[in-house]
């Protein structure tokens, strides 16, 4: 193996230390709290782990949080007057409303009704077409993150050939458009690719955001490149024997078959710990930024786009 | 020469015919699409822009009015004035004539703009839209490109894709607005190192930089389609004459199909302005039924 292995848990942990930074100088020099209110409706477990997940972090950056917890059943037009009474809120900076809601909720007229300045999530259509225009805007976390390890790992991205594999609103789409915004010649590329291996082996920069495991082999990445696995798929693990029921046990794979393209990148996001710990790092960069954005105050450095 | 020439204004009479069609049947509900045209300060510059709007808008059977604002008018003014015009029923698209006075700045008249009125398909909610695949208003020449490679014989899934300059009104749109339709798109600008890499690989080229002769015949593959988005004008010995982005002779010997300048995007993009027009108007018009009459209950 060659590939330096980029720790996404310790780089996490360096931004989640910049916005304590930021957070305690708001509050000295300004006299301001930076806060996130996060919406969560019915009892998904997956969502009640985020959530939890996401307060405590708040918490621990010297944040305030703001649960809302809401009934499977609640309303649309119920959940709309929350968002309403959040918009108008001067304590909350950032309003993130777990995803997925209920079927009977429309989450895009929900997304969409958030105040934009305030829209932590990015998903709001104003802020994805502010991001398109080059625009400041709210920039949605995942795709922040790989942004910031790439900086970080690669310095100036300008004039590198990107390879974006998946494009999904969540994160294809917004990852392109920031690597256009440092400068990168950047290609989509998706399930309707011709020569997926060829368009791979061109990229110095390749961001896996499918959700097919081990889908990227490493004789499709060019020697040396840097690799960004965004993917997160439970497969089994036969290896690693049975669980008490008698299931096969399962592991975590990324999109990219991690010991193939580790021999031939110069360096590789593992899964688990190398995107997934910087998303909820982001989420606080970005109610960092929407706090001095909404008091007038210049952009917190290192991190935004 | 092997490049089939496309011819830019046929397809745009064709759209425009159609559009007509559309606009009579809304005129005839009482939803006749009415266009405001914004300039301000000195006019001549837009001058040809607008007489070209408005004999567009009269063959598509679209009302068009023409306001001129003086040149030391404030922003404030201005977006005042916009917030007039959204809240005027009679109004179903507003444009704004550029260039526009030091002064004011463009991106937030276009922010201040309705986006159910922004037929130049610039507010930031009309961008985002596209990047998410809803076509609604989208940018006039992004999508009038779109729109003449669409009339080639070549299948857009997998279809691969080279756009050369990045704007955020041209380049990024297309780009997004291609991969909607299934192609895998590049997009290359100042910084990219080796542009004919890229585009020497595509099926088709997209080229919007505003450089003459920035394309040459040895960077595309045989057979490909190219659209030059390009409008500049140059000195030649013969006198000044417009041309685009692309050297188009030679081009045209290793092309499939070029479109030419002029004649080529720039008589579709103002067929696009029509068809927002009219598309404006009846998401207008579903709006106000949705809101006043019950209809969405």
């Amino acid at each position: 193996m060659s590939a330096t292995i980029i720790d996404g848990k310790a780089f996490a942990a360096t931004i989640r230390g910049k916005v304590g930074e930021h957070v305690d100088r708001l509050k000295e020099t300004h006299g301001i709290t930076p806060g996130l209110a996060v919406v969560l409706v019915g009892e998904d477990p997956a969502s009640q782990v985020y959530v939890r997940s996401k307060g405590k972090q708040t918490l621990e950056a010297g944040m305030n949080s703001y649960e809302h917890k809401l009934d499977a059943d609640t309303s649309e037009a119920d959940l709309l007057k929350l968002i309403d009474l959040l918009n108008a809120d001067p304590a909350v900076h950032g309003i993130l409303v777990q995803l997925p809601l209920p079927g009977h909720i429309d989450s895009d007229l929900v997304i969409n009704s958030i105040d934009p300045a305030k829209d932590v999530d990015g998903f709001h259509i104003s802020n994805v077409g502010l991001l398109g225009t080059g625009q400041k805007s709210m920039v949605p976390c995942t795709p922040l993150g790989c942004l910031m390890m790439l900086r970080d790992h690669l310095g100036a991205l300008s004039g590198l050939d990107a390879v974006v594999l998946g494009r999904s609103n969540i994160v294809g789409k917004p990852m392109a458009q920031l690597l256009l915004g440092d400068s990168c010649t950047v290609t989509i590329a998706h399930s309707r690719t011709r020569d997926l291996p060829d368009v791979v082996r061109r990229a110095d920069i390749v961001v896996a955001a499918v959700g097919r495991p081990e889908m990227v082999p490493g004789e499709w990445i060019k020697p040396g490149a840097t690799v960004i696995d965004v993917g997160i798929n439970r497969i089994e693990a036969p290896e690693r024997g049975t669980n008490d029921d008698g299931s096969v046990k399962t592991r975590l794979v990324g999109d990219c078959h991690f010991e193939s393209c580790a021999a031939v990148a110069g360096a590789i996001t593992p899964v688990p710990g190398g995107v997934g710990p910087m998303t909820i790092a982001c989420l606080l960069a970005n109610t960092v930024t929407a706090c001095c954005r909404a008091n007038g105050l210049s952009e917190p450095e290192g991190l935004t786009a | 020469m092997r490049a089939q020439v496309i011819d830019g204004k046929a397809i745009a009479g064709r759209m425009r015919a159609e559009t007509r069609a559309q606009a009579q049947g809304l005129a005839e509900t009482g939803w006749m699409p009415r266009l405001i045209s914004v300039s301000v300060g000195d006019t001549a510059a837009a001058e040809i822009y607008v007489r070209n709007q408005g004999r567009a808008a009269e063959q598509a059977g679209v009302e068009f009015e023409t306001r001129a604002y003086p040149e030391d008018i404030s922003l404030e003014q201005l977006t005042g004035v916009l917030t007039g015009l959204n809240a005027d029923p009679r109004v179903n698209g507003i444009i704004i004539q550029r260039p526009l006075p030091a002064h004011i700045p463009v991106k937030a008249l276009q922010r201040a703009v309705h986006p159910l009125k922004d037929v130049e398909g610039m507010h930031p909610a009309s961008i985002g839209n596209i990047v998410y695949n809803d076509l609604a208003l989208g940018p006039c020449t992004a999508v009038a490109a779109v729109e003449i490679l669409k009339t080639l014989p070549l299948g857009l899934e997998g279809l691969d894709v080279t756009v050369i300059g990045h704007s955020e009104i041209v380049g990024k749109p297309i780009a997004f607005l291609m991969m909607g339709l299934g192609a895998t798109v590049t997009v290359c600008h100042h910084m990219t190192r080796s542009v004919p890499m890229h585009s020497r690989a595509s099926d088709a080229v997209f080229v919007a930089v505003g450089k003459p002769g920035l394309v040459t015949g040895e960077m595309l593959k045989p057979g490909a389609a190219l659209i030059d988005i390009g409008i500049n004008r140059v000195e030649t010995p013969e006198g000044g004459r417009t041309v685009g982005d692309a050297d188009f002779d030679s081009c045209a010997e290793v092309a499939g199909w070029i479109t030419p300048v002029p004649g080529g995007v720039g008589p579709v993009t103002v067929s696009v302005l029509m068809q927002n027009a009219v598309l404006a108007t009846r998401m207008q018009m579903e709006h106000y039924r949705a809101t006043y009459t019950g209809a969405a209950q």
